[in-house]
């Protein structure tokens, strides 16, 4: 979902001109041509960022901003404002006032941009982190959460442009990765915590059960893992930490299971703890597969669970595949994927062909998922991810999943 | 899914569950656990014999309703889970935790 931009200004052209910048650079440009109609039209329908014209008549940009801070679904909306005058009395107001940013008329375009998505920048992860709290100060209550359903569904489409962009660059090892996600809220996810110059945090996890209560245990694992790991040392340690935390402010239905890691670059180590995850893949140097068995009670539901930390050795060559199990219980199709015209089964003949799968129990497993390993071990990280995928593609007969899936594969350099 | 509970000696219900439990199927599993709860019966068999597979939606029923049984001084046993079932109940390390009998003689004398 993209972020929306409310442009206000009483100018058409500039809200035309803005319109036209903002939009291919993926967001939602709604207008509004004075002070009032921009109030009522963030109050309705708050959007992620205001860009807001300071000269209008009858209501002025600061006697907007003051409107806004007073209402409770706008206050935390950023706002940048926009004045042909460059005087620093308005820019103090404005700051004073409450603004976020500001841009001065005549403005260059990639300039404003830049604000907006240096701004949004800033403020996502307080829109990420408020409701949070606000939930965990009650307790997860059911109240809680419905009134942070609206919050949170904003922070699930925001959740994707938190995940890294790219897999990390490291000296002597190529990292790539995959997320396929089924629904809006994916409950799998995967960061690279930079922890030094050699050594970097891997986790990979998948959050159980569904909706807002999945997506808000997601945001606590994660935000909870970024401050941890820079406070205890072992992978086990950390993973305890989380799961007091989770086992003790959630229900017990909702749980995650996640393998928490620690690539070395100097040492060319991976030291991890597994939290009833599915087990990693070791591709080793003699040319056979060992499944890292070395695992731990899943995170959330016991909060007397105790955790393990292993290392495992990577020679050159050597490949370390993570995974979710929406890629191990991907259901058998009835027939591979043809190259040509192929059309994709509806909706119903799929859970049918799904159901009929688990009936038969055919999934994709673990040992296809190995056996793609060897065979495919040659190639780069990234080559790699993408003959797991076409290889679940063809075993179900189809692009689409039905469940979450996420892959990291991490490959030493010769 | 289709489902039977039968109440036995010492008040134990077992479950005998018959088919997979995922989706909609999960809500039903955990309604009927519930129910076994508070209708005073803290001593539940849950027969995965003829389940293939369960979701984690089901696992966290499991879960949860093994913790209400403990609260009210009563236990959860799993019934003979197959493979798939079982592999999910090691890699999640749910087996150290719950008690899992092969046949239902067994089941019944972990209450006794």
């Amino acid at each position: 979902m993209a972020e929306t931009i409310l442009v206000v200004d009483d100018d058409l052209d500039i809200l035309e001109l803005l319109k036209m910048n903002l939009e291919p650079e993926g967001y939602k440009v709604r207008t509004a041509s004075d002070g009032d109609s921009a109030v009522q039209s963030a109050g309705t329908d708050p959007p992620d960022l205001i860009l807001l014209d300071v000269m209008m008549p009858h209501k002025d940009g600061f006697q907007v901003i003051e409107e806004l801070k007073n209402i409770e679904e706008t206050k935390n909306v950023p706002v940048i404002l926009v004045t042909a005058r460059g005087q620093t009395e308005d820019k103090v107001r404005g700051l004073d006032t409450g603004a976020d940013d500001y841009i001065t008329k005549p403005f260059d375009l990639r300039e404003v941009t830049a604000r907006v998505e240096a701004v949004l920048g800033r403020t996502r992860p307080i829109k990420y982190i408020n409701p949070l709290m606000r939930a965990m100060g009650e307790g997860f209550s059911e109240e809680g959460l419905e009134q942070l359903a609206g919050h949170l569904q904003a922070a699930a489409a925001i959740q994707k442009k938190l995940l890294p962009e790219k897999a990390p660059n490291l000296d002597g090892f190529d990292i790539a990765t995959l997320l396929q996600s089924s629904t809006s809220v994916s409950g799998d996810f995967y960061d690279f915590i930079p922890l030094s110059e050699t050594q970097i945090g891997i986790v990979l996890g998948d959050v159980k059960g569904s909706g807002i209560p999945a997506a808000l245990l997601m945001v606590m694992i994660r935000t909870a893992l970024r401050l941890l790991c820079h406070e205890e040392d072992t992978p086990a340690a950390i993973l305890k930490r989380i799961n007091d935390l989770v086992a003790r402010d959630t229900e017990a239905d909702l749980f995650a299971t996640m393998i928490y890691g620690i690539l070395d670059t100097a040492t060319s180590t991976f030291t991890y703890a597994n939290g009833g995850h599915c087990y990693p893949l070791h591709w080793n140097n003699a040319r056979s597969i060992d499944v890292l068995k070395t695992g731990s009670m899943l995170i959330g539901a016991f909060e007397e669970a105790t955790f393990t930390t292993s290392t495992c050795l990577l020679e050159p060559n050597d490949v370390l595949v993570f995974y979710t199990d929406g890629i191990t219980e991907t259901a058998a199709g009835d027939a591979p994927v043809s190259d040509g015209n192929h059309s994709e089964p509806t909706n119903s003949e799929q859970d049918d062909m799904c159901q009929d799968a688990i009936l038969t129990d055919t999934f994709y497993g673990g040992d296809r998922l190995a056996a793609c390993l060897s065979k495919n071990a040659a190639l780069s990280a990234s080559a790699l991810c993408e003959a797991i995928v076409n290889d679940l593609a063809h075993f179900s007969g189809s692009t689409q999943t039905h469940d979450d899936r996420a892959l990291i594969v991490i490959k030493r350099d010769v | 899914m289709n489902f039977d509970t039968t109440i036995g000696k010492e008040n134990i219900s077992t479950l005998h569950i018959e088919g997979k439990i995922l989706g909609n199927a999960t809500d039903t599993f955990r309604k009927e656990m519930e129910m076994q709860l508070q209708t005073g019966h803290d001593k539940l068999v849950v027969d995965l014999t003829n389940v293939p597979l369960i979701d984690s939606s089901a696992l966290g029923a499991i879960v949860t309703t093994l913790k209400s049984c403990q609260e009210l001084g009563g236990k959860l046993v799993l019934l003979n889970p197959q493979k798939a079932v079982q592999e999910v109940l090691e890699v999640t390390h749910l087996s150290t935790v719950i008690e899992i009998y092969d046949t239902e003689e067994s089941a019944r004398d972990a209450f006794m």
